[in-house]
């Protein structure tokens, strides 16, 4: 009997350590330390779907952290990286019309696939820059893209957002500003990032700043 | 002269033959009742696999309640000789067990039993596989439900840190972040990386092939359902993999043509802007 209950307690005591490292993980995976940036809402606005709540999200892209000033004056642990700005954690109202305005500061080169030159999920599946209406870029002229993933999931809706950003020619001075609108749907948590590879020479680009969030990816939640 | 009673010797106790020995046939009762019981649940791991969409999951998921099935008596034997030996031959009291006792010999009868049934049942599962991956055609023609034979479909899929490009290179490389396939229509796959290896799996088709860089594998699907399947990434390709996922969309042939021209109608009216100066 003794050893019965020295048993149930070990087995016990272990289950609830794996629990509870799971939980810690998990959670904190779930929770950002990134600072967010909300969406601003200026008023009720009438689309092909009734009146939405219409809100404006912007940011910036930038060839280092040390030009784009959200890691610091000094660029932070790593001033030589691209980076979106103010941050990459956005929070977006649910069932609304979002539009987001991103000044595009840095230079490009050609894009390893063409897909990521064109615009994807947005309202009439086009953008702007600088006012020019467009549907493309040319593939030899992407800075950077900002692309939602969208994840099949039953427990939210269906969310592709992917949009060029062109580059400019006057890197960290005249930014190229691109506008794109879509819709939001029910809340839920997705991710975006940047499908041009622009980070240092590791994983065929995609390292450094592609694959640390805070620099060329983040969350997005729908609120 | 004392009187001795001389005692008569013993009768020889009986041979008893090992199969009339009380472990073996408690062992073979518990055999018999597990094996039962794993027969009867042998359906259960291919459920579990979630619905088929696609000729190849209905073979993943038959080979997958055959094989469970054949492995059903395997595993009772060990689980019955394990139960048998932990409930009766467990050592009470508070004292250290005894030495074990004498090693086994060999018994020849046995050894030979159990390879001959092992080769047989590793012979089958090893001819069963071979067989399964021969009757996967690569780009090979194909006949569809109603007799007729028709090329596959090719479909290019390009795995890139954290999304899947699908293009249509039979209908003017037209591209898709999701894939769209007509019902009952042979479909190739041919599918490489951008950057790292991936791995494209369509989990209710019982597609899983690695997406390797500069390298194109093959794989096809004939799916069979209508309906929205998910896309996703097998392989841990770095911090986003999780959310590379997808749809895989099937339709009916009169949809995929719909769905057809309205890609080919929206990548023919592009809109570009002036190219920047900086542009290479």
């Amino acid at each position: 009997m003794k050893r019965i209950a020295f048993l149930a307690v070990t087995v016990l005591v272990g289950a609830s350590f794996v629990v509870l490292t799971g939980l810690y993980f998990s959670k904190s995976s779930a929770q950002s330390t990134l600072p967010v940036l909300a969406a601003t809402s200026v008023g009720m606005i009438d689309t092909p779907n009734g009146a939405m709540n219409h809100a404006v999200v912007e940011l910036s892209s930038w060839p280092d952290s040390v030009t784009g000033d959200c890691h610091g004056s000094d660029g932070g642990n790593h001033p030589d990286w691209v980076t979106f700005c103010s941050t990459t954690d956005l929070e977006l109202p649910a069932h609304s019309l979002v539009t987001i305005k991103i000044s595009q500061y840095d230079g490009g080169e050609t894009i390893t696939n063409a897909y990521f030159a064109q615009v994807h999920g947005t309202i009439d599946g086009t953008a702007t820059v600088d006012g020019f209406t467009f549907t493309q870029i040319p593939a030899d002229s992407v800075g950077h893209t900002f692309t939602i993933h969208g994840i099949p999931s039953p427990s939210q809706d269906d969310l592709f957002v992917s949009v060029p950003l062109q580059l400019t020619e006057a890197e960290g001075e005249t930014p190229k500003v691109v506008e794109f609108s879509f819709y939001t749907g029910s809340p839920g948590t997705y991710f975006w990032n940047c499908e041009f590879p622009c980070g240092d020479g590791t994983y065929a680009r995609f390292g450094g700043p592609m694959s640390m969030q805070g620099y060329m990816a983040g969350h997005i939640s729908v609120v | 002269m004392t009187d001795t009673q001389v005692t008569p010797p013993s009768e020889a106790p009986a041979e008893t033959r090992w199969w009339q020995r009380v472990e073996v046939r408690g062992i073979f009762w518990l055999w018999l009742v597990f094996t039962v019981v794993g027969l009867a649940l042998s359906w259960v791991p291919a459920w579990l696999m979630g619905i088929s969409a696609s000729v190849q999951m209905d073979e993943i998921k038959q080979t997958m309640t055959i094989f469970t099935a054949l492995s059903a008596p395997v595993a009772a034997l060990i689980w019955a000789a394990m139960l048998y030996s932990i409930l009766k031959w467990r050592h009470k009291g508070d004292e250290p067990p005894p030495d074990d006792g004498p090693g086994f010999r060999t018994n020849v009868p046995s050894v030979l039993a159990w390879t001959i049934a092992s080769a047989i049942l590793v012979l089958f599962v090893f001819v069963w596989g071979l067989l399964k991956i021969a009757s996967v055609p690569v780009a090979s023609a194909a006949t569809d439900s109603s007799g007729v034979v028709s090329a596959p479909m090719t479909v290019v899929v390009t795995g890139q840190q954290w999304v899947w490009n699908f293009t249509y290179p039979g209908f003017g490389n037209i591209q898709s972040s999701e894939l769209v396939l007509p019902i009952d229509k042979q479909t190739d796959f041919q599918v490489s990386s951008s950057d790292v290896i991936h791995s494209f799996w369509i989990v209710e088709m019982g597609v899983k092939v690695d997406a390797n860089a500069g390298v194109i594998t093959s794989t096809e699907v004939t799916p069979t359902r209508l309906g929205s399947y998910e896309v996703r990434c097998a392989e841990l390709c770095g911090m986003l993999h999780a959310a590379m996922e997808t749809h895989a969309r099937v339709v009916s042939e009169e949809e995929f043509k719909v769905w057809i021209a309205q890609t080919q109608a929206e990548a023919n009216s592009q809109i570009e802007p002036p190219a920047p100066e900086g542009a290479e």
